[in-house]
């Protein structure tokens, strides 16, 4: 090969070798490119802080910033499985629980240690002191008398008070509310700006906060499960529906929270490009029955209620595919719920039958109904179902006279006792957390010793609610719920409507990287596993 | 005119102080609760009251009144009690998209509105009187959520000209004006409504004045006697209403904020309000007043720039 041929050998080389580093600067371009938006029907975040996070676009943050020591396996709530710790185990007497954690997790990095440092033992005893305090945690009920302590660098003792089941005890520590584990030095270190600053373990780090428009979380290189698949995460604040839809169809944003309505949903799975997502485990409707205010005080006053309300038609109304009845203060899918058939087996389905609800307000001594008023939210999910109460209420004769107020308001409202009918709409961790929020005597709206949302103010079944708490026997303690609601069916303490499961929109690019059934967060996990195409 | 803009700015403190008080107490006679709005409804009964403790709910409200007011004077806004972010911070990151929306707005509207409103008051009653006329009806009839709505489908979701979300970053010019291009298109539309309104109703009204005529008598061009004699006479009253325009759009942008995703002082205190975040309700709102005194300052200054013979004492 003469000179010029190696020149131009050498050419050719030297150009293969541009093309390449072209080739994966572009690559590269195209990986950091990966940054999923997702946007949520809010205007602004309340607080970052996951044992203060209750709104569904915090606890998203939350979920991909946190990791709990044990987590609900994504897509399916009906698992729980490791996450910090890699084990554990309970002592026969049932008070003493043990986890060991996972060696090299790493804290995200914050102000003062650049490189994070390496998660211990230290750290989750000082995280769930931190829960159980009530002036640093909104959960602090749910570990009182609990005391924590580090056996060692990776082993964490929890001894309870009592006993109780594991099916009560795991989602205490799993990846939701107080379970989340806040690293002790970067809250130290952060102090109030923590709230807004979250520094945590979970497969995306916090990267900045725009005020009323977004949070940018960037991934965590060092996440022990690998690092994730998506450069970063942008979460938005879009309060409109017709914006985010907009910006969905726009690809400005590749997954939106919708609205929980059929009719919205028909329409927007029109869109080739678009795919709807309808998932658990949603939120229950119940209407509650004020058993103090006249003329509730009569039982058979209630059951005509629960005679002339049709939960079919109300789930019509809004639509099959979004929500699905309920027959029960605790919903079928948790342990200790009743199915639609169980409450039918025992004749406490309340089938809708005006004439008997006429008689029994005959009976009563209303045979020509009577006159109610009550507050409600301006919130579509809340007002509307409520109007058809109202619709349906009238076929025989009960007057509900019905005082539109803002979210705020109601909240405050009805806490003050000053409906005799409230339509609430709630997710809860555990049958045990359904009851006892709403149906034990303590938690009893202004008078109870704990007042809480028992605005029905049930008294009676407080017996049954604490033997089901510290009952070991799974089957025992699901027989006890089952009886705690049979009895408040009995006494229609408060009429189950339906649940409402939770509507999000993705673009055809997103795959979440699991099935998904059911999402605690409220919103469908973004995780290390997520791609963007 | 140094002396009028001293003593405009102390009778403006009383005006602040007026409408702080009022906040102050419409926002705590409403009901509901920070804490709860805060914390969620599954937060414990004794988290709640543990977090009014700390929002300091609890304190005698002269007490809350008087320690809010002491941190005016220091120039401290405060923290808000769901975030517990300065409220200063908050304020300085949203202000300037709320002013540039606003003044691209106004600008919209003077551009376009003063000379639609001149050439419907010279033809009045005739074709282009008409047209005008029922264009800012339209305008003003039309809410600027829905134009917004309107825009973003056409502009946005259709012709792919325009995003549809956000604010786009100051260092960036280009795209700061891509995402400022329609939500400054909904308020500035209905800004030529009003304008234009204002403008032929005050030409109309010039336009009949002796010096027009003495004007027109002299043999002046009809070019002439719009821009020199009637423009500058109609000005002073298309001032006063710009200025008014403008304090309310700020107030008013709320919804264009919300449809088109851009943070801003409407979004801020229509969150603050549904939160029953007092102190961050209070201290946006004295904000705002405060913004409405410098506006309508600067307006009454103008007459002087309009007007030569005005003077300021």
């Amino acid at each position: 090969m003469g000179n010029r041929g190696r020149r131009d050998c050498g050419e050719v080389v030297q150009m293969k070798v541009r093309l390449l580093i072209l080739g994966c600067w572009f690559l590269s371009i195209v990986a950091t490119g990966q940054v999923l938006r997702i946007a949520f029907d809010a205007a602004d975040l309340k607080t970052l802080d996951p044992h203060y996070a209750a709104a569904t676009m915090d606890r998203a943050v939350v979920d991909m910033v946190f990791n709990g020591l044990v987590r609900y396996k994504p897509g399916d709530i009906t698992v729980i499985e490791p996450d910090l710790a890699l084990s554990w185990e309970v002592s026969e007497d049932g008070l003493i629980w043990t986890f060991y954690l996972r060696p090299g997790v790493s804290v995200h990095p914050f102000p003062g240690m650049p490189d994070g440092y390496e998660l211990t033992s230290e750290d989750v005893v000082f995280s769930l002191i931190k829960a159980a305090d009530p002036q640093r945690s909104a959960y602090a009920g749910e570990y009182t008398g609990m005391k924590f302590e580090a056996v060692d660098k990776y082993t964490v003792k929890i001894v309870l008070p009592q006993p109780i089941s594991s099916a009560l005890f795991l989602p205490k520590v799993a990846n939701y509310s107080g379970g989340f584990i806040v690293p002790k030095r970067a809250y130290e270190e952060l102090g109030p700006r923590f709230a807004t600053n979250p520094v945590g373990t979970g497969p995306f780090r916090f990267k900045e906060y725009s005020p009323a428009q977004k949070v940018v979380l960037v991934r965590n290189e060092h996440y022990f499960r690998g690092t994730p698949k998506l450069e970063g995460v942008e979460i938005w604040y879009m309060p409109d529906v017709t914006a985010r839809l907009s910006a969905l169809l726009t690809g400005e944003v590749h997954v939106i929270e919708g609205v929980r309505e059929q009719a919205w949903v028909e329409a927007v799975k029109r869109y080739p490009q678009v795919i709807v997502d309808v998932f658990g485990p949603g939120e229950t409707e119940v209407l509650h029955i004020n058993m103090t205010k006249r003329p509730f005080t009569d039982l058979r006053v209630r059951q005509a209620v629960a005679y002339a309300i049709d939960r079919n038609e109300l789930v019509t109304a809004i639509g099959p595919d979004v929500a699905e009845p309920l027959c029960a203060a605790v919903p079928p899918y948790l342990p200790g719920g009743l199915t639609c058939a169980e409450v039918a087996e025992r004749g406490l389905l309340y089938d809708v039958d005006l004439a008997k609800a006429r008689e029994l307000l005959a009976e009563a001594g209303y045979p020509e109904g009577f006159e109610i008023s009550a507050y409600i939210t301006e919130r579509a999910s809340y007002r509307k179902p409520f109007e058809n109460i109202q619709a349906q209420l009238a076929r025989v004769g009960i007057k509900l006279n019905i005082t539109v107020v803002d979210h705020s308001s109601f909240h405050s409202l009805i806490r003050q006792d000053a409906n005799p009918l409230v339509h609430y709409e709630a997710w809860r961790p555990s049958a045990d957390a359904f009851l006892t929020r709403f149906y034990h005597s303590a938690s009893r709206v202004v008078v109870g010793t704990k007042p809480d949302t028992n605005f029905s103010h049930v008294t009676d079944i407080d017996g049954l609610i604490e033997a089901a708490r510290y009952e070991l026997d799974t089957e025992k303690q699901i027989a006890l719920w089952k009886e705690a609601q049979i009895k408040l069916l009995e006494e229609m303490a408060s009429y189950p409507l339906y649940i409402l499961k939770f509507v999000f929109c993705r673009s055809k690019s997103v795959d979440y990287g699991y099935e998904l059934k059911s999402s605690l967060a409220l919103y469908p996990s973004i995780n290390e596993l997520t791609t963007l195409k | 005119m140094a002396r009028y803009v001293i003593r405009r700015i102390l009778v403006a403190f009383p005006t602040l102080l007026a409408v702080y008080t009022l906040v102050f107490l419409f926002i705590r006679v409403a009901p509901g609760d920070p804490a709860v709005a805060a914390l969620g409804d599954y937060a414990s009964a004794e988290a709640v009251q543990a977090l009014r403790e700390r929002m300091g709910l609890n304190t005698p409200l002269w007490v809350q009144y008087g320690a809010t007011l002491l941190g005016y004077v220091r120039g401290d806004l405060g923290r808000s009690l769901i975030t517990n972010i300065s409220i200063g911070s908050q304020i300085a990151a949203v202000l300037p998209h709320t002013l540039e929306l606003t003044f691209a707005g106004v600008l919209i509207g003077t551009i376009f509105g003063i000379p639609l409103g001149i050439i419907a008051a010279v033809h009045r009653n005739r074709l282009a009187d008409y047209l005008s006329r029922v264009f800012s009806l339209a305008g003003i009839s039309i809410p600027a959520f829905y134009l917004g709505i309107l825009l973003i489908l056409a502009f946005a979701v259709k012709l792919r000209w325009f995003p549809v979300m956000g604010a786009g970053d100051f260092s960036n010019p280009v795209e700061n004006l891509r995402h400022l291009a329609l939500p400054a298109l909904a308020l500035g539309i209905i800004m030529i409504a009003f304008v234009a309104r204002m403008t032929r109703s005050c030409f109309l009204n010039v336009l009949r004045e002796d010096y027009i005529r003495t004007a027109r008598a002299k043999g002046l061009s009809e070019r002439g006697v719009i821009l020199l004699h009637s423009l500058r006479n109609a000005l002073i009253p298309i001032a006063a209403v710009l200025g008014t325009q403008t304090a309310l759009l700020i107030g008013d942008s709320v919804m264009t904020e919300i449809v088109f995703s851009r943070p801003g002082m409407g979004k801020l205190i229509v969150q603050a309000m549904l939160q029953r975040d007092y102190i961050a309700l209070q201290s946006l709102i004295v904000v705002y007043a405060s913004l409405v005194v410098v506006i309508n300052l600067l307006t009454d200054l103008s007459y002087g720039v309009i007007d030569p013979r005005i003077r300021y004492e």
